[in-house]
């Protein structure tokens, strides 16, 4: 089992519960797609599985660990086998393209020569072989997002988790992000896509979790209709 | 990777101006790499200029501290080798007559007392003509000045001043041996104070480099909280981040305490100069030369700042990624 939840709830400092009696669990090399409306809590219940907060209510475990109330010290290798790709890209501005996606790797400690090749290779599996030296201003939306999907990749992480990762890119360039995320998860990691984007969801007909109101109200398997993207 | 295939086209050709920011950032980050890795924290300011100049003028007060800690160290010990290095016994008496017998018998034990190098005898007319600038020429004539013997012992020789004091007692109480000790006291205490003063002035502006690191380093997390917060979110353990913080500060340190250290070498030479060509040299203050008896002991200004600056820094950012994060 990678994660759990048991009735877990989410409340930003002392307010109301923005996630409520969530109940959840996925295992190794499973896809889901996490869909609902604005406000749902789709990025707070990521938020939980990146680390970047605490359930205040409930149990939950990542990769065999309680985390609940595990010690700060025991969260950063736990975090590098999560690859986050970030609804608002979340790049350092100061660096270049090959030095965001190196990001993950020179804060594992790895040495450069290991990953240099590793990361020219993402980056020009992602089609930006030739902008590499390049920062962040002076990247298009779409550019951006494939830096950010880059370096969600380049630790080869268990879990992949994706905010609205088609929000900033055309229709096509969407469909072929997904597709990407599809293969990965062949590859045998396991993946979470928040979207809006219903279409794609059902062009691609994967288990899907649908949250309002902080509820967890629906979590199925897809329908037969479903999957003409597979 | 190599089983999926990647991700082609939909590429927005770049604009000219970005590809010609490109070339120059990517030429400038080839250059960097060679000499250090590209910081993952950005630069405060135009590399930390503002943080760079106040280090330095704190190492520029440290380094002045440091000096005058060292130069009264010197002046302390160039003035009581001078007081150690001679003594005076005085010779009085009731006339000329009874002066000049006493000092007889002071020359006589002299020259029976092992371990005296040399002695000079000022007799009572040549002490009173010392004596001319304050009481005008041939009044001191009437005032049965006492002689002065000026003695120089070897270090032997030092060690029976208690039993060659007693000896003049025993000849006449009208022989007195002075070993300058009450001013070597004197001369002491007031140069231990000094250089405790300056002590204190160094250790302060220790104080005010280590508050400062303080304040920059929470300012620093402060501006850069998102990227401290990305760091944290792909896997950066708070050691990490203080390491990197840390060597930021280490860096600033250097570079800001080198420039005050040179500053203050070059307001000392300077000072030198100055006492040189008004002949001051000497007179309180040993010379005051540049050479590596002032300037290695001042080397520990740089070390000591950048350590101050560079630990302060790491500390506090230890504590508020706890508080904060």
């Amino acid at each position: 089992m990678i994660l759990s939840f048991d009735q877990v709830g989410l409340a930003y400092d002392g307010g109301p519960e923005c996630l409520k009696d969530v109940n959840f669990s996925l295992s190794e090399g499973e896809f889901r797609f996490l869909t609902g409306p604005s406000g749902a809590g789709k990025s707070s219940f990521l938020k939980l599985i990146y680390l970047a907060m605490r359930p205040t209510r409930g149990r939950m475990t990542l990769f065999g660990e309680d985390v609940t109330n595990a010690d700060r010290d025991a969260l950063p290798p736990l975090r590098r086998r999560i690859g986050v790709v970030f609804q608002e890209f979340r790049l350092l501005d100061h660096l270049t393209a090959f030095e965001n996606v190196a990001l993950p790797m020179k804060v594992a400690g790895v040495n450069q020569q290991q990953y240099r090749e590793d990361v020219r290779e993402l980056l020009n599996w992602v089609g930006l072989g030739s902008r590499m030296d390049a920062r962040p201003e002076t990247l298009s939306g779409g550019e951006k997002q494939r830096v950010a999907l880059a370096r969600a990749l380049v630790s080869k992480p268990d879990l992949i988790l994706a905010d609205e990762p088609t929000g900033n890119v055309d229709p096509q360039m969407g469909e072929k992000i997904m597709k990407l995320f599809v293969e990965l998860n062949k590859l045998g990691a396991a993946v979470i896509v928040a979207t809006h984007d219903l279409q794609l969801v059902d062009a691609l007909g994967k288990r899907t979790m649908r949250l309002d109101g902080g509820r967890l109200i629906e979590d199925a398997a897809p329908a037969r209709s479903r999957g003409r993207m597979r | 990777m190599s089983s999926v295939s990647g991700i082609d086209g939909a590429i927005e050709p770049p604009s000219p101006e970005d590809l010609v920011a490109e070339k120059r950032d990517s030429a400038r980050n080839r250059f960097l790499r060679r000499f250090s890795r590209a910081p993952l924290l950005p630069e405060a300011g135009a590399g930390g200029a503002p943080l760079t100049a106040v280090i330095a003028v704190i190492s520029s007060l440290a380094a002045l501290a440091l000096a005058a800690f060292i130069l009264i160290a010197a002046a302390s010990n160039a003035w009581t080798a001078e007081l150690k290095s001679s003594l005076t016994i005085q010779v009085k008496g009731v006339d000329a007559a009874d002066i000049e017998a006493h000092l007889a018998a002071a020359v006589k034990i002299l020259d029976e007392t092992p371990g005296v190098v040399e002695y000079r005898v000022i007799d009572s007319k040549a002490a009173g003509k010392l004596l001319e600038p304050w009481l005008g020429k041939g009044n001191a004539a009437s005032l049965n000045v006492p002689a002065l013997i000026e003695l120089k012992l070897s270090p032997a020789g030092r060690a029976g001043i208690p039993a060659l004091a007693e000896r003049f007692q025993k000849a006449s109480p009208a022989i007195v041996l002075d070993d300058h000790g009450g001013w070597n006291d004197r001369l002491a205490d007031a140069a231990r104070s000094g250089q405790a003063l300056a002590f204190a002035v160094f250790a302060l502006i220790l104080a005010a480099a280590c508050a400062i690191s303080i304040f920059a380093a929470r300012a620093g997390l402060s501006a850069n909280a998102e990227v401290v917060s990305l760091l944290h979110l792909v896997g950066a353990t708070d050691d990490f981040i203080a390491n990197e913080v840390q060597r930021r500060f280490t860096v600033i340190g250097l570079r800001g305490s080198i420039l005050g250290l040179a500053a203050a070498l070059f307001l000392l030479s300077l000072f030198a100069l100055a006492t040189r060509a008004r002949g001051a040299e000497g007179f309180l203050l040993p010379g005051l030369t540049i050479g590596p008896g002032l300037a290695f002991p001042l080397l520990a200004v740089p070390i000591a700042i950048c350590l101050t600056t560079a630990v302060a820094a790491r500390f506090t950012v230890l504590r508020t990624l706890r508080e904060t994060y």
